[in-house]
């Protein structure tokens, strides 16, 4: 798992990045593309940080401003 | 795993560097924030299992959750926004009842510290279930939230840099953090790097299990004061005895709680349908990282109970409806901790009625705990208002090496939990969204018009019998 996530990191890291004109940015600017959660997913990511080990990574809780996990 | 991710960095920032350069040249200046935006969001949560962590993974984890929110943004200037972040989070519990499992008289009722209620005589014993809710005042608890952040965004929108405080309170938790961060776009604003650091500094007010508040209390001595006096403890066989102490337990002398975290993130326009994000955090806790009151139960220890002798045979089952089995310790866990999560985002915009919004999380740390997370989620639009969306998550994890079940661990570990959230499990969660949007705010409260409403329905499934459900509204106001 360790290889295929380096190996997704290496393929994107390689990708010719030709810049994408603002004008041509109608469906990367829709709300429904936002590379985010939700601002409604908020109370989701506080009971997953409470019920699972894992935490961060996601926009909530890295830790720590709660006694959980 | 550190070089890896070190090599990692260093590709994300090459990337950064080999792009087209950049033009300075200010052309005109977009408000960041044109009115104030003021968003309320609530949820109602309500879980339900079998492996109370109170109980020392034993018992009912039935409980509910009230919670709401306001976030106002305000624009100070063209550059400056303000945003201020008020909640509050109000819970029933029936396994953190069980914190003092027994009747009102029990000595961790959350009450003061006057014993004068703990000498009154119980009328019928006291008696107590892992399966039910108790009376304790720990039931219920209100967690009370508030966060400040200030950013400030450069001439040509190509620099933000933020700064945040925040403040929570509970019965007995306390955390004040602060943090800050800086995001650089380029490319067109095609790309983008981000970096965040934060610091928690918490405080734990301990509250321990009835028979080990006593026993802390008194000493050895604790059978014939306090709540255990006049009360009967019961061997595994039903008799009377007087031969219950839990001499491995001791308090928490230093009660402090820090976190240390530090995120990293890049994103990157791939095509005019498609963009993705690579982040990852490193996170280092330090203190009190032990749940106070969460009991444990050691194989090589005999069992003690209070209550009603004839279910001790039927303790494990929810036909036990009145003995109550006392703690030999409660959890021990390592004073630091180190986790490292790496995630990803991946956007795609199929049509006009459909895109694809998908992430993935692969999750390490130092308690011997891999976990990964994978979810996608289908907007579909139909019509130009309403949007609704369909969401599937998966999660697995393995536990920590400090994990055991019930009456699992022994006595001589140094360190042990019984806390299924640190077990190892798989979690399904699915459910939808429904959106509206209105970008002319027909509808208007005073100055203010209503943006779009957002509501959520999930249901959470673990496969070690926790299952939870939760509904969520929320409705965005934007100044006229």
């Amino acid at each position: 798992m360790r290889k295929m996530i380096l190996a997704i990191i290496v393929v994107f890291s390689t990708i010719s990045c030709n810049s994408v004109k603002e004008y041509d940015k109608q469906y990367i600017n829709d709300p429904d593309m936002k590379l985010s959660a939700r601002s409604s997913e908020r109370y989701e990511t506080t009971f997953q940080v409470y019920r699972e080990a894992a935490s961060g990574a996601n926009g909530g809780k890295t830790g720590g401003g709660c006694g959980c996990n | 795993m550190k070089s890896k991710l070190l090599i990692a960095l260093g590709l994300i920032s090459s990337l950064a560097f080999s792009q087209e350069k950049d033009s300075t040249d200010v052309v005109y200046k977009k408000r960041v924030l044109e009115g104030i935006e003021v968003d309320f969001l609530a949820s109602y949560y309500k879980q339900d299992g079998i492996h109370s962590s109170v109980s020392g993974g034993m018992g009912s984890e039935k409980l509910t959750d009230l919670a709401s929110n306001i976030t106002i943004a305000m624009p100070l200037n063209d550059d400056d926004v303000l945003t201020v972040d008020a909640g509050l989070s109000a819970y029933t519990s029936a396994s953190s009842s069980n914190i003092n499992p027994f009747n009102a008289t029990g000595a961790s009722g959350g009450d003061d510290d006057d014993d004068d209620d703990d000498d009154r005589a119980p009328a019928t014993g006291p008696y107590g279930t892992p399966w039910q809710a108790s009376s304790g005042a720990s039931a219920q608890d209100v967690l009370g939230a508030v966060m400040v952040n200030y950013s400030h965004s450069s001439d040509n929108r190509n620099f933000i840099w933020n700064a945040d405080v925040a403040f929570s309170n509970e019965y007995d938790y306390t955390s004040i953090g602060f943090g800050g961060g800086m995001t650089k776009l380029f490319n067109d604003k095609n790309s983008e790097i981000s970096l965040k650091v934060n610091v928690y500094l918490d405080q734990w007010r301990p509250i321990y299990s009835t028979e080990l508040h006593e026993y802390a209390k008194y000493g050895t001595t604790f059978q014939s004061n306090g709540f255990f006096s006049g009360v009967t403890i019961l061997d595994q066989n039903g008799n009377a005895t007087t031969s219950y102490l839990p001499s491995d337990f001791t308090t928490w002398k230093s009660t402090n709680r820090n976190s240390y975290s530090a995120s990293f993130g890049f994103s990157q326009v791939a095509t005019k349908k498609m963009q993705f994000s690579l982040f990852f955090d490193i996170l280092q806790q330090e203190g009190m990282l032990s749940t106070p009151y969460h009991r444990i139960y050691f194989a090589d220890k005999a069992n003690y109970y209070i209550g009603q002798a004839q279910y001790i045979p039927d303790y494990e089952s929810t036909q036990n409806k009145g003995v109550y089995q006392l703690a030999d310790d409660i959890e021990r866990l390592p004073n630091t901790r180190f986790k490292i999560p790496v995630g990803a985002r991946l956007n795609y915009y199929l049509n006009e009625r459909l895109a694809v919004r998908t992430y993935y999380r692969y999750y390490w740390d130092d308690w011997g705990i891999t976990s990964h997370t994978a979810s996608i989620e289908l907007p579909i639009k139909l019509s130009d208002k309403f949007t609704v969306f369909p969401t599937y998550r998966y999660y697995t994890q393995g536990n920590s090496k400090y994990f055991a079940p019930y009456e699992t661990h022994l006595s001589t570990e140094k360190y042990y939990t019984s806390d299924y959230d640190l077990s190892t499990f798989n979690a399904n969660q699915y459910g939808f969204g429904l959106n509206y949007t209105d970008i002319f705010t027909n509808a208007k409260i005073w100055k203010f018009g209503l943006k779009n409403i957002d509501f959520r329905f999930n249901h959470y499934d673990r496969n070690d019998g926790l299952n939870a459900n939760i509904v969520t509204v929320g409705v965005k106001f934007v100044e006229q």
